[in-house]
């Protein structure tokens, strides 16, 4: 059985996790086509525990994100409560996918949170064209199945007693 | 066997605000944070503090940067060789240089004791190391390891071995960030090394640098340096910008345009020097062009 404090713990080191890899540098041409680990991770989070809310978390991580990138402060944060709230919502409807079904069932919350992106860059006047901007949706689409079964195969030991 | 475990207390109908009430809240929350932080100062010191404390985030994102640097700095005996080499050879150009460049100055200060100026050719110049973490692919921006507490501050100039690279906007304790002359937002103001034609050149992406609104009879060709200028007070005088590769000249319109690619190398070095510049060190203000962007108070650098 897994206690709530674990649970936390698990979360916590997660997302901080996802924080990381989203600043580690990469190649250009990688760069452009990273997957967007924190609202993978937070998705993850929404769909598979309901023990836990994860709006908070997400507004928190999202301010995080915009002091470490320089967007106006607001920016991902906006994006990450709107993709949890999405999924959560959803859950329903969501658990009772196979894997690749709910894969597919999410792009468009990747999709709508690379427009929320997009649009607040727009709004604020940053420069804001680019159709490589749509790259991390389809990485992060691949790497949901995968994020998802270690994740799964991660926390699977302690609740098998 | 469908159980939930013991320590589900969720309760059947949850009490306080509702999901799609508290996600709402938080919207709104982030909106107006988006509205006032485009719109003004007011969170700079936010800013800062968050960004002392996510310090040990960014120090283990670039952990990876460091090992591969380290593992690229294994080098083989013949490329290190092969590099002494060439690197001698340019010293032994460079030293040729300097020797020419040691007379020129003192004549160029006696001539400008005679004129009674304050200028001087030497900066006060500080070494920073680009920290490596990624920035938002679609914003040029870098970080820097030097911050406030080595009396960074704001519009600062940051240059590296060949030119202009930008100057920051962000300063934290001990990290800054800076805007790079190729971003959309930047503008610089420039000189014409040839004719000493001033204007302004604007970050233009992926082009380089733009600079609008030439007269159409302008005395500018493809080729031409561009250095900085000391117009507005924010940059040091004569450091190279860039080199103009193309004259639009547009049809039916009075002015011209010139796209000019930077003279820094913005993608590849490790290093960039920080320089204090004459109405900061003299002053002790950045003025009036610097707007509303008053900088830290004056600490001497």
């Amino acid at each position: 059985m897994t206690s709530t404090r674990n649970l936390l713990l698990g979360f916590t080191a997660s997302l901080l996790l996802a924080i990381v890899f989203q600043l580690v540098r990469l190649p250009d041409i990688l760069a452009a086509a990273r997957p967007l680990w924190v609202p993978l991770v937070l998705a993850y989070w929404a769909l598979r525990e309901s023990r836990i809310s994860t709006l908070l978390p997400a507004f928190v991580a999202g301010i995080a994100l915009d002091v470490l990138f320089g967007s106006p402060l607001g920016q991902h944060a906006l994006g990450l409560v709107i993709v949890v709230y999405i999924v959560e919502r959803l859950r329903g409807i969501f658990i009772l996918f196979p894997l690749w079904q709910a894969t597919f069932a999410l792009i468009p919350a990747w999709a709508l949170y690379s427009f929320l992106m997009f649009w607040v860059d727009g709004a604020t006047r940053h420069q804001a064209d680019a159709w490589l901007r749509w790259l991390p949706v389809l990485s992060t689409t691949l790497f949901w199945p995968l994020l998802f079964s270690v994740m799964e195969a991660l926390r699977q030991p302690p609740e098998d007693e | 066997m469908n159980t939930l475990p013991e320590s589900y207390r969720r309760p059947l109908f949850p009490r306080g605000p509702g999901l799609g009430l508290r996600t709402a809240l938080l919207a709104l929350i982030s909106l107006a944070l988006i509205f006032n932080d485009t719109r003004g100062d007011s969170l700079r010191n936010v800013r800062s503090t968050l960004s002392f404390m996510l310090t040990p985030l960014v120090w283990m994102a670039s952990l990876p940067g460091h090992v591969l640097s380290a593992a690229e700095n294994l080098d083989t005996r013949e490329t290190l060789e092969r590099e002494n080499r060439e690197l001698r050879q340019k010293q032994l150009l460079l030293e040729t240089r300097l020797q020419k460049m040691n007379a020129l100055e003192a004549e160029n200060r006696r001539i400008r004791e005679l004129l009674a100026s304050a200028e001087r050719i030497e900066d006060e110049v500080l070494i920073a190391e680009i920290v490596a973490i990624s920035q938002d692919p679609y914003r040029s921006q870098i970080t820097l390891n030097k911050g406030t507490r080595d009396a960074v501050y704001r519009g600062q100039a940051v240059v590296d071995a060949s030119g202009v690279l930008g100057q920051i906007v962000d300063t934290g304790h001990q990290r800054s960030r800076a805007l790079l002359i190729t971003d959309p937002n930047h503008g610089i103001p420039v000189e014409v090394n040839r004719t000493g034609m001033q204007t302004i050149a604007i970050g233009a992406g992926e082009l380089g640098l733009r600079l609008p609104f030439l007269p159409s009879n302008a005395d500018i060709q493809v080729g031409d340096l561009l250095v900085s200028s000391a117009l507005g007070g924010r940059f040091p005088a004569g450091y190279p910008v860039g080199t103009v590769y193309e004259l639009k000249h547009l049809a039916g319109e009075h002015f011209m345009e010139a796209y000019a690619s930077p003279a820094a190398r913005l993608n590849q070095g490790r290093q960039a020097l920080l320089v204090w510049s004459e109405s900061y060190l003299v002053g002790g203000d950045v003025d009036g062009a610097a707007d509303d962007e008053a900088a830290t108070p004056p600490s001497a650098p």
